[in-house]
């Protein structure tokens, strides 16, 4: 029916009638009455077996959403009718609550999500200027052929570095990421990292560890006695798996919640911790000075599994190396002060010594002392341990003097200190949320501290910042060449010049005084990392972005697109919506969406399943919309009969070398028969049969078959899906039994867990062991802003969903505390701008209890398209990026997947006003 | 007369709308039902959705039907949204995604705001479905005697070829939990998913809710959590008993860390105050909070606690038990 008709005829519910009076006593109806009276009943009946349809498929959502649900899709016709949790998870320990349902109120509205007016449809080339929306539909083989005869061109007159085929987070599943990633691999194309390109780092873990993602199955939440909840709203951003923090609670957990605005996770905590925005790492590190100061350590855990008891040199403030002890010593053996002999003896286990084994045999390191060592040139060396550092360190930060900065009360911390050190099993949870601040890295280093010291790994818990499995076997499919892997974080900050919008926004004198540095030796520090890093950068010319909302998520976001997509003679965007950085395009192809393709997906350790998608039988196709795999497939084709046509062959690509004939030679890019290397001659030839292969060549899920998976949409990883602990079939999953147990070395400088860095930038900065940094936001305007993640997105996913929109406002609202609110003349729902020196943008008013004052608080990824002027809410966030992220060649902290760095996002600060028209 | 009831836990629930929406996949998104959410859930303190619809009378007054007003389409429930898509995303010019009526009220309107003043705001989230009540106004109110409750289990039903959409109903339910089909000059409401629980299926918003908050059982089924949670250990409460109709869903009240003190120490008072949730539950809330959290100082201290092992519920599947007492699994 027509909406205004609908709207007419509710009329009646205009009128405030009032009913009431004497009522009709209940009747009671005659048996044969009975049965015709409740035959309309088969009314609903029938609706429901409609839902039920004639096909049922399986799914799981495969974008930015860390939780991986196995679900159930119904369609009748072929067009999708509903979908629900498949909730068909064993349980694996009858003490432990097993993993169903899962989902969210994202997956579920995927149904009508597929099918809305914002679905890519038909492959479209731009009509006018870039962002004008004009728009002209063009069929796949017109818009393939141009785009193949420029990527050809590109390629030829400017090398291949100057393509980029990024696959954005809108896709992290095995199987249809693989089709951009061996595209891009086998053309040698720049491929960003992108945990960094969207700031998920947890460079704190990777200083410790050397591993970004480490922690546990989330059901091991279910038995510990303290959880910390730091910097994660986990029942807004772990849905599926809140239950297990509930669960445990009743089970007798004590749960902290430290977060600066009241939220869904700090409702269900013991204790709500209202730490003040920006300054986590100085509660962490007054978390470690009650734990030096009364003695709650560990020591034998201490010693053996962390670099506390490494000798450091008073003189220089380096680690003593073997280099600095024998002439043409080794820099990667350190030594401890061996109290059995009296002397300094090398550390077992660190990255040069040639016992790859954590054992100390007879040693007894000293984690106390102060001596001198005879060094090679026979001067002696003063030193004393990591241990004394790092205590020194936390013994400047006491509750109660911390506490004016965090706002944390004295008696909260010790609580907190002692719960975290009297608890056999702890788990201190890492959100993402705190690398969004430059302190972030101390804060997860502190909170890593703080779990060594207490001796919290393996099944005592420790440090959870998200576990990943280990799904090996994938590089021939997804990278059968060499690609050029480009750090995240480091080329967004390049190619869209942020260095500009940095200096905008924070002085020289500012940055001095609370980072140390001013934006010249930021600037100098990333002139190096140019020069040092292996990460491939430098502003493509074309560009094919798939799954990817890059001119959404970056700051200060039309300096960043007016920097970056200018340079770009081709920007292709494949999609299954339209959304802000499509509006950008040169090309947007139609891609298919989740459920209309085979997928698989089994990488995300907050649980063991290994999910399938398999499409409901008839799923009729939506517009002209294609699978990944099927358009990069079509698009190597159509690259190779442009190549063919210009006589160009291959690429030798230099920067690349195999052995060949027992010879190096350049890898070479083949481009004529780039299909037949795409489809492995043949092999691969569609998202089913790559699904097929990836569940015969992944060990972690051997032996099971896609059969196995469509009996109930899953199938349960096996024990080699554990980076450093198995996997265990009744057991959740705990991090670093092989080094706690086995004393199999970590992979760190020391071997050990890290809680000392010589670099000179983390010496320089005073951060060579963990300690804290101020919130860097400007005083040049009054309030702080962030953006926790939202519950009615995955980012900028679902963003626009119709359904989820009607349980919001349905448009952009800022949240802010009715004070502040009532400070600045602003009532609920009045239209507000946003601004700083960067930008401006505009929304309505939320007034919020929860939140604190002298803040503008916002649920993060709205599409810039939901504001008016399409000015996104990161258009008043300025470029701003970590030095110590930025250090390369430094033990095990160089460039790679575990080391990277982040978008760092809450450390602007704004202001807002009334707007003076109505935000529509 | 057998009786199928629910328990929603609001200790565990995360109010991230899954139930809603899995009841308006399942019912509610096609003729003349797009406004419905014949499951909802509304963040409290707050006005809720129909908006003030505790003010909206209905309910017994001892045998008399106290009377009661119509919510309003735009202002009380909202209209739900339709959105400029096509302009917005393939046209020329900056206009942005907006609704095509302005938005004035909706099911989650005041999701996380609640009451109280910083750090000491608090919020909970009450999910609110019909609870097909023992004494049901709605079922007095017809005078076409269009509502009726099913011998088997309870569920109270307006049958859809009765029913002439006089609207006595929707008025006369404390819970605004009817709502008025425009298109099809009826009223609506929650069925509690008969179709489903016929064939052994437990109702969508409890068996697809991610929390894992809402248990469901018959209420003569002393194992199941209606009997256990309700009768045997009184954590589980109606809401507003004193509307009088006797209502088959129960509440687990929400516990919540505690208030801060004026100089940022915690005191030891749970944040959300006890005359509030007095006002919600009745006077029974205090001795069922003082239950939980009884029971969960025993886990603390490694003793068992049968009522804390069914809160927890280990296996998603028992919380829902269909069948009669002896039977199997749904």
């Amino acid at each position: 029916m027509e909406r205004r008709d609908f709207l007419k005829g509710t009329a009646y519910c205009g009128l405030a009638l009032a009913f009431g009076g004497p009522f009709t006593p209940l009747r009671a109806f005659a048996a044969d009455d009975l049965k015709a009276r409740r035959a309309w009943e088969a009314r609903y009946r029938r609706e429901f077996l409609a839902t039920r349809g004639d096909a049922q498929g399986f799914a799981f959502h495969c974008s930015n959403c860390q939780g991986n649900c196995a679900w159930k899709v119904y369609a009748r016709d072929g067009v999708v009718t509903r979908e629900e949790q498949s909730a068909a998870y064993p349980s694996i320990n009858p003490n432990i609550p097993d993993a169903n349902p899962r989902g969210c109120n994202k997956g579920i509205v995927h149904s009508r999500q597929m099918y809305q007016a914002d679905r890519l449809l038909h492959p479209m080339k731009r009509a006018g200027k870039r962002g004008e929306g004009k728009w002209e539909r063009v069929s796949w083989d017109v818009a393939l052929d141009d785009i193949a005869a420029r990527v050809v061109d590109n390629l030829n007159s400017h090398g291949l570095a100057s393509l980029m085929l990024h696959c954005g987070t809108g896709i992290l599943s095995q199987g249809r990421r693989a089709a951009p990633l061996r595209l891009g691999s086998l053309l040698g194309a720049q491929r960003l990292y992108p945990a960094s390109a969207v700031g998920d780092m947890f460079t704190g873990a990777s200083l410790a560890y050397g591993l970004a993602t480490v922690g546990h199955t989330l059901d091991a939440w279910f038995d510990a006695k303290t959880i910390i909840l730091w910097g994660i709203n986990a029942a807004v951003t772990r849905i599926p798996d809140a239950h297990y923090l509930m669960e445990a609670r009743y089970n007798g957990a004590k749960i902290y919640c430290i977060t600066p605005e009241y939220n869904a996770t700090a409702k269900l905590s013991t204790d709500w911790v209202p730490v003040k925005p920006g300054t986590d790492s100085f509660l962490a590190m007054s978390l470690l000075h009650v734990l030096f100061r009364d003695d709650f350590i560990d020591r034998d855990f201490v010693r053996e599994q962390t670099d506390l008891t490494f000798l450091v040199r008073t003189d220089t403030g380096d680690l003593l190396r073997h280099k600095d002890l024998r002439d043409k010593g080794k820099d990667d053996v350190f030594f401890c002060w061996d109290e059995a002999t009296g002397s300094a003896q090398p550390m077992p286990g660190s990255q040069g010594h040639f016992k790859k084994s954590l054992r100390l045999g007879k040693l007894q390191p000293a984690l106390e002392g102060v001596w001198e060592v005879k060094g090679q040139d026979a001067a002696m060396i003063p030193v004393t341990t990591v241990f004394e550092h790092a205590r020194r360190e936390a013994l400047k930060f006491p509750p109660h003097q911390t506490h004016a900065t965090t706002g944390v009360h004295p008696t909260l911390v010790e609580r907190m200190a002692k719960d975290l050190a009297k608890s056999d099993k702890a788990i201190v949870n890492i959100g993402f949320s705190l690398h969004k601040y430059v302190s972030g890295t101390m804060t997860c280093w502190g909170a890593a501290l703080a779990c060594a010291l207490t001796g919290h790994a393996g099944e005592r818990g420790g440090l959870d910042t998200e576990n990943n499995w280990s799904l090996g076997g994938i590089g021939p499919l997804s990278s059968p060449k060499p690609a050029r892997f480009a750090s995240g974080f480091f080329s967004e900050w390049m190619n869209g010049d942020m260095a500009r919008s940095m200096k905008r926004h924070y002085s020289d004198a500012h940055l001095k005084d609370t980072l140390g540095l001013d934006n010249q030796e930021i600037g100098a520090l990333t002139g190096r990392y140019a020069e040092t890093s292996n990460a491939w950068f430098g502003k493509p010319r074309a560009l094919l972005l798939f799954a990817d909302n890059m001119l959404r998520r970056n700051k200060s976001e039309a300096h960043y697109r007016q920097a970056f997509v200018e340079s770009l003679d081709l920007f292709v965007d494949v999609n299954h919506r339209m959304d802000s950085t499509a509006l950008w395009a040169d090309y947007v192809l139609p891609a298919k969406s989740q459920y209309e393709s085979w997928d698989l997906r089994g990488e995300l350790g907050y649980h063991r399943f290994c999910n399938l998608t398999v499409p409901p039988k008839g799923l009729k196709p939506i517009g002209e919309t294609k699978s990944e795999w099927e358009i990069c497939l079509l698009l190597s084709r159509a690259i190779a009969k442009a190549a063919k046509t210009r006589g160009l062959i291959a690429i030798p690509d230099p920067d690349f070398l195999e052995t060949k004939a027992d010879k190096a030679a350049p890898v070479m890019r083949d481009l004529v028969n780039l299909a037949e290397d795409f489809t492995d001659h043949g092999k691969l030839m569609n998202d089913e049969d790559v699904v097929r292969w990836l569940m015969q060549n992944v060990p972690a899920i051997a032996p099971w078959t896609p059969e196995d998976a469509m009996k109930h949409g899953y199938v349960t990883l096996n024990r080699e899906a554990g980076f450093n602990s198995p996997l265990y079939a009744n057991r959740p999953f705990h991090s670093f039994e092989h080094n706690v147990y086995l004393r199999q070395p970590y992979k760190t400088l020391s071997g050990r867990q890290q809680f000392y860095v010589d670099h000179p930038v983390f010496k320089q900065l005073g951060c060579a062991t963990p300690t804290a940094m101020q919130p860097l936001r400007p005083k040049s305007f009054p309030l702080a802003f962030w953006t926790p993640h939202t519950r009615h997105g995955i980012h900028s996913q679902w963003r626009a969903n119709a359904q989820l929109l009607r349980l919001q406002r349905g448009e952009p609202y800022i949240w802010i505390n009715p004070g502040t609110a009532r400070q600045r003349g602003l009532a609920e729902g009045d239209p507000v701008r946003v601004f700083n020196d960067v930008g401006e943008f505009f929304a309505r008013a939320k007034l919020m209890p929860a939140v604190p004052p002298g803040a503008v608080v916002m649920d993060h990824a709205w599409e810039p398209f939901q504001f008016r002027e399409r000015l996104g809410l990161n258009s008043v966030v300025a470029g701003m990026l970590s030095p110590l992220e930025l250090v390369e060649g430094w033990g095990h902290l160089k460039f790679n997947p575990n080391w990277d760095g982040n978008m760092i996002a809450f450390e602007s600060s704004v202001e807002v006003e009334k707007s003076k028209e109505t935000a529509a | 007369m057998r009786q199928l009831g629910m328990v929603i836990d609001l200790n565990k629930c995360i109010g991230c709308q899954t139930c809603t929406l899995a009841c308006k996949s399942q019912w509610t998104d096609h003729d003349g039902r797009e406004f419905m959410y014949w499951n909802h859930v509304e963040t409290r303190p707050g006005k809720g959705y129909p908006r003030d619809w505790e003010a909206a009378g209905g309910g017994w007054d001892g045998d008399s039907l106290k009377p009661g007003r119509l919510p309003r389409l735009a202002e009380d429930y909202g209209i739900p949204a339709d959105f400029n898509f096509e302009s917005a995303l393939f046209h020329e010019g900056k206009q942005p995604l907006r609704p095509l009526d302005a938005m004035q009220w909706g099911p989650n309107w005041e999701e996380d705001q609640g009451a109280g003043e910083f750090p000491n705001g608090y919020f909970f989230y009450l999910p609110r479905l019909c609870n097909h009540c023992t004494k049901p106004a709605c079922l007095a109110a017809c005078p076409r005697q269009a509502i009726y409750k099913r011998e088997e289990d309870g569920i109270v039903l307006i049958d859809q070829e009765r029913c002439r959409g006089y609207r006595y109903c929707v008025a006369a339910c404390p819970y605004k939990k009817i709502y008025f089909n425009p298109q099809a000059g009826r009223s609506e409401k929650c069925i509690f998913c008969y179709p489903r629980v016929e064939q052994g299926i437990p109702q969508a918003c409890a068996y697809q809710c991610v929390g894992r908050a809402r248990h469901v059982s018959y209420l003569d089924d002393e194992a199941g959590a209606l009997h256990q949670l309700v009768s045997v250990w009184k954590v589980a409460l109606p809401l507003h008993p004193e509307y009088g109709t006797q209502p088959n869903v129960y509440y687990v009240p929400p516990l919540s860390p505690p208030a801060f003190e004026a100089d940022g120490k915690p005191s030891g008072k749970p944040r959300i105050p006890d005359d509030y949730l007095r006002q919600l539950f009745g006077p029974d809330v205090d001795a069922a909070l003082a239950t939980l959290q009884q029971e969960i100082d025993r886990k603390s201290r490694g003793e068992s606690s049968p009522l804390m092992d069914m809160l927890i519920a280990y296996r998603h599947g028992d919380m829902f038990r269909l069948s009669r007492p002896e039977g199997g699994q749904p």
